[in-house]
């Protein structure tokens, strides 16, 4: 990972156009993927500066890169005041001029531009902002999740949380690894159903591999095996995804 | 960012050229609050050479434009922020936002001065 900590300035703004485009050039984004996470950094540094940190003590923003699973992670971090995306409404895009309401662009700007954007908050590390852009030609890239135990009602509740992080991060190929998975029941078929509605609505896939033969009956007892995409093994799952 | 500023008979033109985000929209709002406080609201962007906005760059136009259009000579007449030369990736930034149909957006100078 590449970083950089810079003052929490609107001077800093160049340099940071700056280190970003050593991380663009690295994930060989074309012109127009490297302006959009251009503007998409721009305004969350923006942000930062002029309501994160009091304007007279002003602090640093650290700023982070890194390629991984086929996308540009670009991460930003401050320790001004905390930020909760919820609090700011997105604007209506519609309204007429005037009822249109000047603020909010910059994160509304950042969701569309980006694939993932994520806000973390603790007292110990401040605010963290990870956004994320997937990297054209990577489309067979997929994260693997490793699932363990039994899939009853409460552990898939834990499964489908790690998928949904995946998601937030801007995954959209997802392969569930059930090597470990001893279990299936059927709100755990139905909450891996609702995963897959998921992805599938996002433009993504997902796809599962190798079944205990005890689970792998569950299936096939369902007639789950015609609506999942099910592999032998992780080779054979990694390729086919892109492959519809 | 740069600005050239033509003062034409009833029409104020504006060049904005170079990049216009939280650093240079300052500038450009005491450009124009320049010209609101001398009494000439119509005014004309020429955004040809406009190569970057961020959205203080958005938040000062939205404001001028309301800000013009507030100023009426009568019910039909009066103030306005009007738009030429919309580059490729601002028009980009415009449609994102909804800001392609918060202005009136020609493509010449020659049309948008003459539509006032």
């Amino acid at each position: 990972m590449e970083t950089r900590t810079v003052p929490a300035v609107l001077e800093s703004l160049a340099l940071i156009s700056e280190f970003i485009t050593g991380a663009t050039t690295n994930a060989g984004l074309d012109d127009h993927a490297a302006w959009q996470v251009q503007l998409a950094v721009d305004e969350a540094a923006t942000n930062i500066i002029q309501h994160g940190y009091d304007p007279l003590t002003p602090g640093m923003i650290e700023l982070g890169w890194r390629i991984e699973s086929g996308q540009l992670v670009v991460t930003l971090r401050d320790y001004g005041r905390r930020f909760n995306p919820e609090h700011v409404p997105p604007p209506d895009i519609s309204s007429p001029l005037e009822e249109r309401q000047a603020g909010g662009l910059g994160l509304f700007l950042m969701s569309r531009l980006m694939d993932g954007v994520r806000f973390d908050f603790d007292d110990e590390h401040g605010n963290l902002l990870t956004m994320t852009k997937r990297i054209a030609g990577a489309s067979e890239w997929a994260y693997v999740i490793e699932l363990s135990g039994r899939l009853d009602a409460v552990h898939t509740q834990e499964a489908v949380g790690r998928v949904n992080h995946a998601v937030a991060e801007g995954a959209r190929n997802i392969l569930l690894d059930l090597s470990e998975v001893t279990f299936m029941s059927s709100s755990g078929l139905r909450a891996l159903l609702l995963v897959r509605k998921d992805l599938l609505a996002r433009g993504g896939e997902l796809r599962l591999c190798n079944l205990q033969p005890h689970v792998y009956e569950v299936f096939s007892l369902t007639g789950f095996t015609q609506v999942f995409a099910i592999h032998p093994s992780r080779e054979d799952a990694l390729q086919a995804f892109g492959h519809r | 960012m740069e600005i050239t500023h033509k003062r034409l008979n009833r029409v104020d033109l504006l060049s904005v050229g170079g990049r216009l985000d939280a650093m240079s929209a300052p500038q450009f709002k005491a450009k124009i609050d320049e010209l609101f406080d001398q009494g000439r609201y119509r005014v004309v962007l020429d955004l040809a050479g406009l190569e970057y906005v961020a959205s203080p760059g958005l938040r000062v136009l939205i404001e001028a434009r309301k800000r013009a259009r507030d100023w009426k000579i009568t019910d039909l007449e009066g103030g306005d922020v009007r738009i030429a030369n919309l580059p490729p990736r601002i028009k980009e930034v415009f449609d994102l936002t909804g800001f392609t149909s918060l202005f009136e957006i020609y493509s010449d100078t020659t049309e948008a001065v003459g539509s006032f």
